[in-house]
């Protein structure tokens, strides 16, 4: 499936390319963020203090406003005052409005968004591909069919049919015991996984047709090739000739496209989190949408998840030109987002 | 000698690319005259379409002419240069590469032209033939009209023509004049209809039709000199025959010159006044199509003419020439005539970089131990703008044999440029020599 | 096929595509768990209430019947009421609908009058300062959540520096434009102000996506053979480079703007949602968060319908651009 020739092709781009170690470099660093979290998270990310809310990173201190009820002139009133807030050690990024710890909630927000978009991109390459690599083979009224379905889900944009039907459906989630917290070695911290599992589904039903338009590309000019034909007039089955010829031949692409996707899907699934869609209450768009409310005292509380996400974006965007220049599968950059 | 209108010196372009520095065109020098076509010959990779864009100075990037001249006679360029650089002025000829960007660019078209391989691609599909080729007839009637703007980069036409041009299909930059020029010259070209023709996109014309398109933009300009970069090679071979010949019937009409560079010898043989043999990115042999056809001296020369007489076996070879493509490579070339490797007689001689030697008519002059030193010296130094040919014959060859005869008791053993067996040269013993070779031939 | 043709094929095709969409749209509540009526009665409502309510609504006929009864009105323009408000769904989206449209010009426009020199420049100055500029800008813009930078900028240009609102839209365009005609050019001046920032947040991707396309497009196009024929022939740099490989450039970024087109819808909604903008945006998330079908289901359509309209306008000018489109 990877022939020593793409290897090469990956290594050369790999030596010339600053920028695609750079991006490489980015993913593992989010990815070990991800699977280590609970090893580097110096807080539980949502353990609420409120005496220690909206403090700011190490380097600043802001001002908040404290309401307190304060005797005044012998009665009882309701006092706004300012507070010098400084930086705590054991905070170093903050914390948000609750208290809880800027910086433990961007390593777990971490797991949220690989999860969304590692799996939600799974889920979608499988749809799409069996869809696209279907029609793209038998061709005629299958392929018609899939492309004027393809046409209609094209038309509304994944953003908002993914808040309709996430909206409608209800968000589900599953809970998968954390293997580093059920190991004992940091039992202090969230023992479960949560998979938001309406919003990977979501996400991939909005994104499965980019996958399937590919596939049925591949499909379509591989199917008139020599090999395709004599393996037909052997008596290979269908399916087997699709998985044996056609499917290896559409990898690259997919590969590539699939990249570009699962930084689009972070970038979706921040959207809904932000716009309170996703259920999740560890998420970079979800701290986000609370730091909204206190730009104007704590500025970190909004921007540092933010940076979080371009970051890891970034990253993958980076590995996804390294590997769409190496590779050169022929289709345009920029797939779907 | 004075006949010329170009005179070639010394011309070497590399590119610099990741694997290494190529060396493409190497040292090259030739004359074209006056209404003449001269060809240059060579396989694909021999620096032959390199040489073609370095002349239009239209080499990109990684690839740089790094050294050379190309002399061009232009009284009145001379006259203009003559004072403010004298460098760049000779007599009648200035050096195209040391005049300014501007001038160098204003001389596309009206000093050279030229017609690529592939016209299909040559062209681009999103404009008609008929505008394209206007364009480059516009582009001197603005020039005529306007000497100094032509050098600029814009050329009188600005930024909002700029972005409306790009956005919709307008003709503001072609005049009508210019559009109904570039009808005349696809009638002259031997179009049917083409006025209907010339309002058609690329994609609408048949690959003959479109060649005999691009000669008419290469027309437009009125040029002194067409380079015909492979004009035929993308054609069926019927039509081939009809654009050579249709090259021919202009070339004599307009009294161009044509500097036509192919590997199809058949093509060199048919049209060209003299002939140049590229290998390597070096011309190995030039000289009148009758000496380098009748009377070629370079073994490289002889295997492309099918003729390489084999010592001991009297029947001529018919074979191509064994061995690769030379590698182009700086790191791979080596100090040595760059075909010893594949050259059936080379010697120990061959081992150091041979000069240009005339060929003295019919037999090579010179015996076995002649001084080559003195010759290299003589010969290697560049002839700058003056003239060559030192005893009174054009036939050159960058080969031993046109000074002396091959002399197996000097051969290289064989396989002494295989990798494996690379060493020392020792003594040539030619019966060892024969045997493997025999072998590769079956 | 003549352009007027192919636009007339396409349209038709338009036609078959928005009546899918409506289907879907249409489905889309038979399977949504959760009975809208819940949604519309009171918490007390009785049995016998409820039946009346789902009779005067048409909820209890037949799935086909209420399909086609709904196509029906569809067709005369009546997309229902609002379970909420009451008021005419279709009145209350197209009241919202100029606030998105602005919106999107707006950013569109900018984005594109960036995009393209930025990325021209960047592909003719290959490997030289403005280039890593542009190509840094490309990557991060492309990267960056939209609702963040929106919030970003507030941070900054509102907050600290307060030189744009933080949020909100005060008139709309043709109501500045009407100030202007009264010879009162502020009207302008606060639209400006106050479409600023959304504008800037929802355009950025575009601007980062059109300047990767165009350059990688540019640098493509440099390339190619009829390039340095052009150059042969004598034009002038500017000429080869606008007219000729600029032209050539455009046609697959034309392509790739339709098919981003919905992002750009996606990003207005978010983008809506961060400075309380009062369009399509909000207007569907509010519904949809109310259970609000009538104008749940108007917004999906409009969205949808302008989606494939453009989509036809983004063809036709393909077409126009690109001599070579074989109309099959």
């Amino acid at each position: 499936m990877v022939s020593p020739r793409t290897v090469r092709n990956l290594k050369r781009e790999l030596g010339r390319s600053a920028l695609a170690k750079v991006g490489i470099a980015l993913v593992v660093a989010v990815l070990l963020v991800a699977v280590l979290a609970p090893v580097l998270a110096p807080h539980h990310p949502l353990k609420q203090n409120l005496g220690e809310s909206q403090l700011p990173p190490l380097g600043f201190s802001a001002v908040t406003n404290e309401t307190t009820s304060e005797m005044v002139n012998g009665s009882i009133e309701v006092v706004q005052r300012e507070r010098q807030v400084d930086a705590s050690l054991s905070h170093p990024l903050g914390t948000d409005s609750l208290g809880r710890d800027m910086l433990s909630r961007i390593i777990y927000g971490a797991r949220t968004s690989l999860l969304v978009g590692l799996l939600g991109t799974t889920l979608a390459v499988l749809i799409g591909v069996t869809v696209g690599l279907t029609a793209g083979y038998y061709g005629g009224k299958v392929d018609d069919g899939l492309m004027r379905v393809s046409d209609v889900m094209l038309a509304f944009p994944s953003l908002v049919l993914a808040i309709a039907l996430i909206g409608l459906l209800g968000g589900a989630s599953l809970r998968i015991p954390d293997p580093i917290v059920a190991a004992g070695v940091e039992p202090g911290m969230p023992p479960n996984i949560v998979l938001p599992g309406t919003v990977i589904v979501v996400v991939a039903l909005v994104n499965w047709v980019w996958f399937a338009r590919v596939a049925r590309g591949e499909a379509l000019s591989v199917r008139s090739e020599e090999y395709v034909k004599a393996a037909r007039a052997l008596g290979a089955s269908d399916a087997s000739i699709i998985l044996r010829h056609v499917l290896p031949n559409s990898l690259t692409p997919i590969l590539v496209l699939a990249t570009i996707q699962i930084a689009a899907i972070i970038l979706l699934e921040s959207s809904l989190a932000y716009l309170g869609f996703s259920g999740a209450n560890l998420s970079w768009g979800f701290d986000i949408a609370q730091g909204r409310q206190y730009l104007s005292t704590s500025w970190w509380i909004a921007s540092l998840p933010g940076l979080a996400i371009v970051l890891a974006v970034v990253g993958i965007n980076l590995v996804g030109d390294w590997l769409r220049d190496a590779l050169d599968p022929g289709i345009e950059g920029e797939g779907g987002v | 000698m004075t006949d010329e209108i170009l005179r070639v010196r010394g011309l070497s372009t590399r590119f610099f690319t990741e694997e290494g520095q190529v060396n493409a065109v190497e040292d090259v020098s030739f004359d074209v005259r006056n209404g003449e076509i001269y060809g240059i010959v060579g396989e694909s990779g021999s620096g032959k379409s390199v040489t073609a864009l370095s002349l239009i100075d239209l080499v990109d990037s990684p690839g740089r002419i790094t050294a050379g001249e190309v002399w061009y006679r232009n009284a009145d360029l001379a006259g203009e240069f003559r004072e403010t650089r004298p460098e760049a002025v000779d007599g009648e000829f200035v050096d195209v590469r040391r005049l300014p960007e501007g001038v160098r660019r204003s001389l596309r078209g009206p000093a050279f032209s030229t017609v690529f391989q592939d016209p299909m691609s040559s062209l681009n599909p999103s404009l008609t033939v008929g505008e394209q080729i206007a364009e480059a007839v516009e582009v001197q009637r603005r020039a005529r009209a306007n000497p100094r703007r032509t050098r600029s980069r814009t050329q009188g036409y600005g930024l909002s023509n700029l972005i409306v041009d790009s956005v919709l299909p307008s003709r503001s930059y072609v005049s009508e004049e210019s559009s109904e020029r570039a009808v005349e010259l696809l009638e002259q070209v031997g179009i049917p209809d083409p006025a209907e023709r010339a309002e058609e996109y690329p994609h609408q014309f048949s690959g003959g039709m479109l060649q005999r398109a691009m000669i008419a933009q290469a027309l437009a300009g009125e040029p002194d000199v067409l380079v015909a970069d492979e004009p035929t090679t993308a054609l069926d071979v019927t039509i081939q025959a009809q654009i050579l010949t249709l090259l021919r019937d202009l070339q004599e009409r307009e009294g161009m010159s044509v500097v036509m560079i192919t590997h199809d010898l058949g093509v060199i043989a048919r049209m060209c006044d003299r002939v140049g043999v590229m290998y390597a990115g070096e011309i190995v042999e030039s000289g009148t199509l009758a000496d380098v056809f009748e009377n070629p001296v370079h073994p490289y020369t002889r295997g492309l003419l099918g003729s390489i007489p084999d010592l001991e076996d009297p029947a001529p070879r018919l074979q191509p020439i064994e061995g690769n493509v030379p590698s182009l490579l700086d790191s791979e070339m080596g100090d040595r005539c760059y075909f010893a490797d594949r050259c059936p007689m080379a010697m120990e001689d061959c081992l150091t970089r041979i000069p240009e030697f005339a060929v003295s008519a019919g037999e090579p002059q010179g015996g076995v131990g002649s001084d080559l030193d003195g010759v290299d010296d003589a010969a290697g130094g560049g002839n700058g703008g003056a003239e060559r040919g030192d005893d009174g014959t054009e036939h050159r060859a960058r080969c031993v044999l046109a000074e002396r005869e091959y002399d197996p008791e000097r051969a290289l053993p064989d396989g002494y440029f295989d990798p494996e067996s690379a060493g020392p040269p020792r003594s040539a013993d030619p019966e060892r020599r024969r045997e493997p070779e025999v072998n590769a031939d079956d | 096929m003549s352009l007027g043709r192919f636009i007339l094929k396409r349209a038709l095709q338009g036609v078959f595509v928005i009546w899918g969409v409506v289907t879907v749209v249409f489905l889309l509540r038979f399977v949504t768990p959760g009975d809208p009526i819940t949604f519309i009665a009171p918490l007390d409502a009785s049995p016998a209430l409820r039946q009346r309510i789902a009779a005067e609504l048409g909820l209890n006929k037949p799935l086909y019947v209420q399909y086609f009864d709904y196509l029906a009105e569809l067709v005369r323009g009546d997309m229902g009421y609002s379970y909420i408000s009451g008021t005419e769904a279709s009145a209350r989206i197209f009241a919202r609908l100029p606030a998105t449209v602005e919106l999107a010009v707006v950013a569109t426009l900018v984005a594109v009058a960036l995009s393209i020199p930025l990325g021209v420049v960047s592909a003719t100055r290959r490997h030289e300062p403005a280039d890593y500029a542009a190509t840094t800008f490309s990557l991060a813009g492309i990267s960056t959540p939209n609702f963040w930078l929106g919030i970003m900028l507030v941070l900054v240009l509102s907050v600290q520096f307060d030189l744009f609102p933080t949020s909100r839209r005060a008139l709309g365009f043709v109501d500045a434009l009407g100030y202007l005609a009264q010879g009162n050019p502020n009207g302008l001046i606060v639209w400006a102000k106050y479409i600023t920032l959304p504008a800037i947040t929802l355009g950025t991707y575009f601007t980062a996506l059109i300047t990767r396309l165009t350059r990688s497009g540019m640098l493509d196009e440099l390339g190619k053979s009829y390039v340095r024929a052009t150059r042969a022939k004598g034009l002038p740099e500017s000429l080869v480079r606008y007219k000729h490989a600029l032209r050539n450039t455009l046609i697959p970024v034309i392509t790739v703007l339709g098919l981003q087109l919905g992002s750009l819808i996606g990003g207005a909604v978010i983008t809506e949602a961060v400075f309380a903008w009062p369009g399509l945006g909000t207007l569907v998330i509010n519904s949809i968060n109310a259970r609000d079908w009538p104008l749940i289901q108007g917004c999906l359509i409009v969205i949808g319908t302008s989606f494939v309209v453009v989509n036809i306008a983004v063809d036709a000018l393909y077409a126009y651009v690109n001599p070579r489109v074989v109309y099959d």
